[in-house]
């Protein structure tokens, strides 16, 4: 009986030591070059959806605003931000998420460096280099957000003195980056990648970028004092900006590397002469923002989406498109950027201008037609509920006389507007919903149907704006009209002439447009600190009414100016909806005070309470 | 030993009864009778029956009838069994009599089950709770779990939702002990951790249940910290088979249905929402504006709409046009006001002197809240308990179980559906007049439709087998010397099926129907685009294998000692599978084969757990006076690496029976019959590592956080989803077991013969060595991803509390009993930053309380913001009337994070209790429970009330207004939009409540009258559960703790019953 019950219970206690077995142990992945890679290709989720969130960054800049309240952005863009309260950060730089994509390229740079399977076909050079990549990429998210940051650049273990690391200056921060970007370039060079890795191209855009940051005033100690009395009081400004050295030198390193990319690469339709006509410039916008029909070259690093794995990426048409498509109009765009659209013939648009004021959607610069859906605009069919309300597919964000059974005039609030008969609550605010990025396709209905369109984390066009603004500031202004013209003529806007300070102005502009939704304007605004007089302003909307003209009927509303007396009035924001301003302390992302509890070396960003 | 005497005497007085009855005197009559169980209404055999103060008596026969003589109405016939209070009937003129034993419930004689044993409720050491099956069955709960609240001193339930198949109760045992999980392990006839756990037992077949508070658990070694709970099953008697069907037809409501504000109102705020967009020096002219005529000039001219017209408000108020200007009621739209719930027992209990069996059948079917409803909870269960003697010395038991548990859903679970009652729009309809379901809000939840099959099902099927057996040898030549082998094999298998099909929902079109009053409706199709099929199996065995060996044995009538030895060996296997297509071609099959071959996935895993235990106790007592006791276990587990792996947790208890002592019995001993101390302190271990991995709310296990490997994710490259990897954590080597401390003393005793009780507990418990994560320490910029480390202390103090009477007179019997439990935790270290100011530090304050601005009152108007002379610029921007004021804690004259302040509450009661009161006269029997829990905080937010979604009428009522500025109340907001939305304490309301949880009232028909047809005994009764409630939250049920309504309310039950034994 006893060695019954010995028997059973057994000596052998190994079968205590069970095994996790939906997980592989640490030693088996880099011991093996397909497991490793595995590893290296975990890294890049740290791109999260890359701007296809929900709540996109354009809703704190002046390109856009959010329709549901989210005190997150308004914490923002009513510069209300405190240490507590950092308001809406999204996964793709906050710290936390930051940090912990670094460890994972520091475990595969660690690992990598003493590899335990053979180079065959040049693997651990790759992986080394996507991983350097990586962790460049997101010390310069953390940068751009922060400024100089605590650089880790070993995997940290349990129970180690300290974890306490100071922040970095802003130079040491940025040497660092580009000394990976460097080794990156280098161990990518000649590889051929897979779309969705990085490659060579994209480690020099990305300097590239950096290096134009670098020169930017922000980031001089001195500039960044003179334009702000904050920063001009803040002790520790090396952290924020260089507190000297020569700015020359860096917008030469800044136009250099930018050149670096522009030589290596192609992308599209660069190299015409003249500008293309004005509706092969829609197109070839469109084809751009949705990386086909040759679009696809643009792209030198995307994050992709496809139909077999339903992510919050794809849903960009439900996200943000119009109520009156059953869609929840989330990043709406403001008057202030449709403003900001040249006339198709290069001049500004003017309401001031009887005939802009009076049909201001049209003749304006191709890319407003794709990037931006406005009243009368054509879009996808109406769902078959819909249809009888508007049977051609026009977008409505006025409101509009009809005439009812009795030919009495009575009004008719757009299907896209916030007193529509379809889903009301969802509707925009500023008259506008965002067509860029957004497939057209009417077999996508947005609300069931998830689209695969890539986001754009490195364009070759960026590159040819970095060398322009670096042409710009050495005074190169030959080089730099030519190429912004590249960027011009492939759709259809003519040659600029400018020169001097109108030259940064239109190129600040062409940036602004051609960029618009990319996750570029809430930097470029800031490293310019052009901030206070853009992200600052009051948003500003479009208020339209269409008034039949004497002696026409109509009972279902249709866009025509036939018909109708359009009027177009541009007013600002109700406060009590988003009452926007800036405050010098939004400059840089405050680093939590729980973060600053655990770590007392570091240092809180300028005004922070 | 005491016990032995006693029966031995009371055999000899049967013997001595029975030889006396034939010789009756001459001139009396003889009287007859039928003597029941108040415990199960069943016949009561063995029990005496005596004329008091006469040597004349007999005892009930095995139907539980007597028949004796009496000499006249002045006769007093005096009843007693063993485990039953005492009855005394005058005979009067009587010559039938239907009695009822009562059984004295909380008799020193009670034999209380305890870890790997079973003791005496006289001489027990420990601090143990126990409830018996038959008033858990009192209980018209479909789950057992909620049963449970109030019944037993120190133990909280509470219960969180309501809905079929998931309505299971919290169940914790002296309140929060640890940071990471608090659930007690609960053990079936002696086998810890079974799958399916104890909330879908049937509760006819449960004996009874014990909850181990204290040391009393260390038995169980390391997953005993959290406290035990026993179960333990019923099983069969001697005597003849016996058949007892037993059918419940119960109808449920939720307790509590928030009300919301109508479409007048509802409009009516939106219009003011629209008027607080506005600079504040144009609110009252807007006001005013969009009272009078629903148009507003703006200064710069343009023209403003207000939302809604007078007019339309006014039609919105008088529901004169249905199609155009409904005011929805969603809750009375989706929810019927009774849903039924029934289920049957069949019951077969009996057996020899060598072999005795029970078996049970059992069937529930649930109904949910909805009409229409595609919700439902079914359960079909079979319970076979044999015991045989194969010889004087080896006995055998064999305990199976099979159990179907089937849950089904519309594919929309309850969150989302009630997510929709709460925020559906008044001014929207659910349905058109014409009876055709109304607009969604979004993603086509429309609650009337999606809470039906329109939306394809979601099923799930669990099937439980779960066997114990045991060996029992008692070893010859050693008296008191046994060794019993169990053996437990349980198997699951759990199968969920997905169905998602499109459905339809109707949309106001353009125009009219011929018929020129109609408007045009539209279908239009919500939900996926194409039907899609999700299958999982997942299967999972466990074994344990174990052997004890048990000493009994007392010496010279004086020395008792107890000794017991044992080992377990535990496993678990489980492993899953899953498969996914989509492009079905119909709705009309439901079969994996017939989905498109495009973006077909499927997927799958398993885990392997095991454990390895070594325990055993050393009881004595001296004389049933000196009590003491030490109890351990020596323990492993698969979860820490192999140098941690094992811990030893010991017990010691002791007691002493001052009632014994001759001064006492010289003293009060008289009244003041039984009084006992008793103390014990133990350490008992928990290896149950929880935390929240992802950031969801979901505390999950973690296992292997000692190991260094990378678990599976993936990422598009390519155009396809190719695998990646990722460190799932920094291993940590060191990890070993968290440490419970519980310390308790006690004091029990009772007075008049039981006549009334008490006992009365204080704990101390200190945890440490607690699992928990440096997250607060160790800075992001790490980037690690912690594990569990044993680092945190937290204390947890209180008390028990149990005191009842009983009595009666006649046939009339009663008891009463209150109990209670408080307890209060306080973390006494972990990992907090050092940074944060001391009145927002964690430590030294309850586990789980937040960090808040302490709610200060209202700006009722501009001239208040005026007088402000705080700085409120880090938080808003703008101050306007209506916003809230917060207290400036800090005093530096500005509103910033700093201000916040730790709260002292959770939403975890601190004290829960119960108060039972029992009644029988004749036939008729009243059961009542009244349960009520103080000390806890809810979270009550707004949710998503503003332009997406309705406001609960309590803000409606209560909120500023221009017209009607409030300095308490603050001004309604759009989906939380404002500075003062959340974060704050105004939001926290106290859920402070006393309910009617159970009642039951019974009646047995006269054995007289069922016997005649072959019955031995019927009994009908009526029960409910949670009744009414006497609350403060009043907007919720104040279990809840959901804190914006989006889930399934908790249910108030009314239900009757019958049972049949044959």
């Amino acid at each position: 009986m006893l060695s019954a019950c010995f028997s059973m219970t057994g000596c052998n206690e190994d079968f205590l030591t069970t095994d996790p077995l939906t997980e592989i142990p640490k030693e088996a992945v880099w011991a093996d070059p397909a497991l490793a890679e595995s590893f290296v290709t975990g890294i890049y989720q740290g791109f999260g959806m890359g701007g296809f969130d929900g709540l996109m960054l354009a809703s704190i800049t002046d390109e856009a605003l959010f329709t549901h309240p989210n005190g997150g952005v308004t914490s923002i863009t009513e510069a209300r931000v405190n240490s507590a309260n950092l308001g809406w950060v999204n996964n793709t730089y906050s710290w936390e998420n930051m940090y912990s994509y670094i460890r994972r390229a520091n475990i595969a740079i660690e690992n990598l460096s003493d590899p335990q399977f053979d180079n065959e076909g040049g693997i651990v050079d790759r992986l080394m280099g996507e991983a350097k990549f990586l962790r460049a990429y997101y010390y310069h998210q953390l940068a751009r957000y922060y400024g100089g940051v605590p650089l880790i650049d070993r995997s940290y273990g349990l129970g180690e003195e300290t974890y306490e690391v100071p922040r970095a200056t802003w130079e040491e921060t940025i040497n660092f980056i580009l000394a990976d970007l460097d080794d990156a370039a280098t161990l990518l060079e000649g590889k051929s990648m897979e779309d969705g890795r990085t490659n060579e191209l994209a480690a020099l855009a990305l300097k590239s970028r950096i290096l134009l940051y670098a020169a930017s005033d922000l980031h001089d100690a001195s500039t960044a004092a003179a334009n702000s009395s904050l920063l001009a009081g803040f002790t520790a400004i090396e952290l924020l900006a260089y507190p000297e050295g020569n700015r020359t030198e860096r917008w030469q390193k800044a136009k250099d590397a930018a050149w670096a990319v522009i030589q290596k690469g192609s992308g599209n339709l660069f190299g015409l002469s003249a500008p293309v006509s004005h509706e092969e410039g829609i197109q070839n916008y469109i084809n751009n923002s949705m990386a086909r029909n040759g679009g696809e070259k643009e792209l030198l690093l995307a994050r992709y989406f496809i139909n077999m794995k339903q992510e919050d990426g794809g849903r960009q048409g439900l996200y943000n498109g119009p109520n009156g498509y059953n869609n929840w109009a989330g990043n709406t765009p403001l008057q202030l950027l449709v403003d900001d659209y040249e006339m198709m013939d290069g001049t500004e648009f003017n309401w001031s201008d009887p005939q802009h004021a009076s049909s201001p959607y049209e003749n304006r610069d191709a890319r407003f037609y794709a990037s931006i859906l406005y009243d009368g605009a054509l879009w996808k069919p109406r769902s078959l509920a819909n249809q009888p309300k508007d049977p051609l597919g026009q977008v409505q964000t006025g409101t509009y006389e009809v005439t009812d059974g009795s030919g009495n005039k009575v009004p008719h609030f757009g299907l896209d507007t916030r007193n529509s008969s379809i889903e009301d609550w969802n509707g925009s605010y500023t008259g506008y919903y965002v067509r860029k990025f957004i497939d057209a396709n009417p077999a996508i209905v947005d609300q069931n149907t998830w689209q695969e369109i890539p986001w754009p984390f490195l364009r070759y066009t960026e590159a040819v704006l970095n060398y322009v603004e670096a042409s710009i500031e050495l005074g190169q202004e030959e080089e730099a009209r030519h190429w912004l013209n590249q960027i011009r003529f492939r759709v259809g806007q003519p040659a600029v002439t400018d020169t001097g300070e109108a030259l940064t102005e239109r190129y600040r502009n062409e940036r602004r447009i051609e960029m618009a939704y990319e996750e570029q304007r809430y930097h470029d605004a800031r490293r310019w600190m052009i901030a206070a007089e853009t992200l600052g302003r009051k948003a500003t909307i479009i208020n339209i009414t269409g008034t039949l003209k004497p002696g026409n009927t109509i009972s279902t509303y249709r866009y025509d100016p036939n018909l109708y007396n359009y009027v177009y009035k541009v007013v600002p924001i109700d406060p009590g909806r988003e009452n926007r301003t800036w405050l010098d302390k939004m400059y840089f992302v405050p680093i939590h005070r729980d973060e600053i509890n655990r770590n007392s070396k570091l240092i809180q960003n300028p005004g922070i309470e | 030993m005491k016990n032995l005497t006693q029966l031995k005497l009371f055999s000899l007085a049967m013997l001595f009864c029975l030889g006396l009855s034939g010789t009756a005197l001459g001139q009396s009559r003889e009287v007859t009778g039928v003597i029941i169980s108040g415990e199960d209404n069943l016949p009561l055999p063995g029990v005496s029956i005596l004329v008091k103060g006469t040597i004349n008596g007999t005892v009930s026969d095995i139907d539980g009838r007597f028949s004796l003589t009496v000499s006249g109405p002045s006769d007093v016939l005096q009843l007693s069994f063993i485990g039953f209070t005492t009855l005394e009937v005058p005979v009067d003129e009587k010559n039938n009599f239907d009695l009822t034993l009562l059984p004295d419930t909380k008799s020193l004689e009670e034999v209380i089950v305890v870890g790997y044993g079973e003791q005496k409720k006289e001489t027990i050491t420990g601090s143990v709770a126990t409830v018996k099956g038959r008033e858990l069955a009192k209980s018209p709960a479909m789950n057992l779990s909620n049963s449970i609240a109030g019944r037993m001193a120190g133990v909280v339930a509470v219960n969180r939702s309501g809905e079929p198949g998931n309505d299971g109760s919290n169940i914790r045992i002296r309140g929060s002990n640890t940071l990471g999980n608090n659930s007690a392990l609960v053990v079936i006839d002696g086998i810890p951790d079974r799958a399916g756990g104890l909330q879908r037992l049937n509760p006819n077949d449960i004996e009874n249940i014990s909850v181990l508070k204290d040391a009393s658990a260390a038995i169980y070694g390391s997953r005993a910290a959290n406290g035990v709970i026993l179960v333990t099953t019923k099983r069969g008697t001697t005597g003849a088979p016996e058949l007892t069907f037993q059918m419940n037809q119960g109808f449920a409501q939720p307790t509590v249905v928030p009300d919301l504000a109508n479409a007048a109102q509802y409009a009516g705020m939106l219009n003011d929402l629209d008027i607080y967009a506005l600079p504040t020096e144009e609110w009252a002219a807007a006001n005013q504006a969009y009272k009078n005529s629903g148009e507003y000039i703006q200064p710069n001219g343009q023209v403003r709409n207000a939302p809604y017209t007078p007019a339309e408000l006014e039609l919105y108020r008088n529901g004169s046009d249905p199609w155009f200007y409904p005011n929805t009621d969603w809750y009375d739209a989706t929810l019927k006001n009774w849903s039924p719930q029934s289920s049957y027992n069949l019951q077969l209990v009996g057996g020899s002197e060598n072999v005795k069996y029970l078996t049970s059948l059992g069937y529930q079917n649930q109904d949910a809240y909805y009409k229409n409803s595609a919700t439902g909870y079914k359960q079909y269960d079979l319970r076979i308990n044999l015991d045989a003697n194969v010889n004087k010395y080896v006995k055998v038991g064999l305990g199976i179980l099979a159990r179907e548990e089937y849950r089904f859903y519309p594919t929309r679970g309850a969150s989302a559906i009630f997510r929709m009652q709460m925020r559906g729009k008044p001014n929207q309809p659910a349905y058109w007049p014409n009876g055709k379901p109304g607009p969604d809000i979004e993603n086509g939840e429309n609650p009337v439709v999606i809470t039906t099959n329109a939306t394809g099902y979601d099923r799930d099927k669990t099937d439980y087998i779960q066997t114990t057996g045991t060996l029992e040898i008692k070893i010859p030549g050693v008296e008191g010397l046994k060794f019993t082998g169990t053996a437990a094999v349980d198997k699951s298998m759990r199968f969920l099926k997905r169905w998602e099909t499109p459905w339809t929902l109707y949309e106001l079109g353009t125009g009219f129907e011929e018929d020129g009053v109609t408007p045009v409706l539209v279908p239009s199709k919500r939900g996926p685009a194409e039907p899609r099929l999700r299958e999982e199996n997942i299967n999972q065995l466990n074994v344990l294998l174990g052997g004890v060996f048990n000493y009994d044995k007392t010496f010279n009538n004086i020395h008792t000692l107890n000794v017991v030895a044992g080992v377990n060996r535990e496993t678990i296997e489980s492993n899953n599978f899953n498969a996914f297509r989509r492009y079905f071609l119909s709705t009309t099959i439901d079969q994996m084969f017939a989905g498109g071959d495009l973006e077909k996935n499927n997927g799958g895993g398993g885990f392997e757990r095991a454990r390895l235990n070594y325990f055993g106790r050393v009881a004595y007592n001296y004389s049933e006076k000196y009590l003491a006791e030490f109890l351990w276990r020596y323990d492993g587990s698969y979860i820490f690496p192999e140098n941690t792996r094992y811990g030893f947790f010991p017990g010691i208890m002791l007691g002493w029976v001052v009632s014994e002592e001759g001064f006492w019995q010289n003293s009060v001993g008289k009244t003041f019959d039984f009084f006992k101390i008793r103390g014990s302190w133990g350490q008992l271990g928990n290896d149950q590592i929880f935390f929240d991995v992802n950031g969801d709310g979901t505390q999950t296990l973690q296992e292997y956080q000692f190991l260094s490997t990378y678990g599976f994710s993936s990422y598009i490259i390519d155009g396809a989803e190719t695998k990646t990897l990722f460190e799932t954590r920094v291993p940590n080597e060191a990890i070993t077991w968290e440490i419970a401390n519980n310390s308790n003393l006690g004091f029990e005793g009772q007075f008049l013969q039981g006549k009334i009780f008490f006992e009365f507990d204080l704990f101390y418990n200190k945890r440490t060595n607690i699992l928990w994560r440096k997250n607060a320490s160790v800075p992001q910029s790490t980037g690690l991803t912690l594990p569990a480390e044993n680092i945190g202390e937290v204390e947890n103090k209180g008390f028990d509390l149990n005191l009842g009477i009983r009595g009666g007179k006649g046939e009339f019997q009663y008891s009463a009993s209150i109990n209670g439990g408080y307890a209060k935790n306080k973390i006494l270290f972990w990992d907090e930053s050092p940074g944060a100011p001391e009145w927002q530090r964690s430590t030294g304050k309850p586990m789980n309380t937040g960090l808040v601005y302490q709610y200060d009152g209202v700006f009722a108007d501009q001239q208040s913001i005026g007088a402000e002379t705080v700085d409120y610029t880090a938080i808003t921007n703008q101050l306007r009337p209506g916003d809230m004021k917060y207290r400036d804690y800090d005093g530096d004259g500005k509103i910033t994070p700093d201000d916040r302040v730790r709260m002292d509450e959770n939403n975890i009661p601190t004290f829960q209790g119960g108060l039972n009161f029992s009644a029988n006269w004749k036939g008729f029997d009243l059961t009542i429970l009244f349960q009520g829990a103080l000390g806890a905080r809810q979270y009550v937010s707004a949710g998503e009330s503003g332009n997406i979604g309705n406001y609960l009428l309590d803000i409606y009522d209560n909120r500023w207004t221009i017209d009607n500025p409030s300095s308490v109340h603050p001004r309604i907001a759009n989906r939380n939009d404002q500075y003062y939305s959340n974060g704050n304490t105004y939001w926290f309301r106290e859920t402070d409540y006393l309910r009617l949880k159970n009642i039951e009232i019974g009646y047995n028909i006269p054995a007289h009258i069922t016997e005649k047809i072959g019955i031995r005994n019927a009994r009908f009764y009526v029960n409910g559960l949670n009744l009414v409630t006497w609350d403060k939250l009043k907007v919720f049920d104040p279990e809840t703790d959901n804190s914006t309504g989006r889930y399934y309310p908790q249910a108030r039950v009314i239900n009757t019953g019958l049972s049949v034994s044959f």
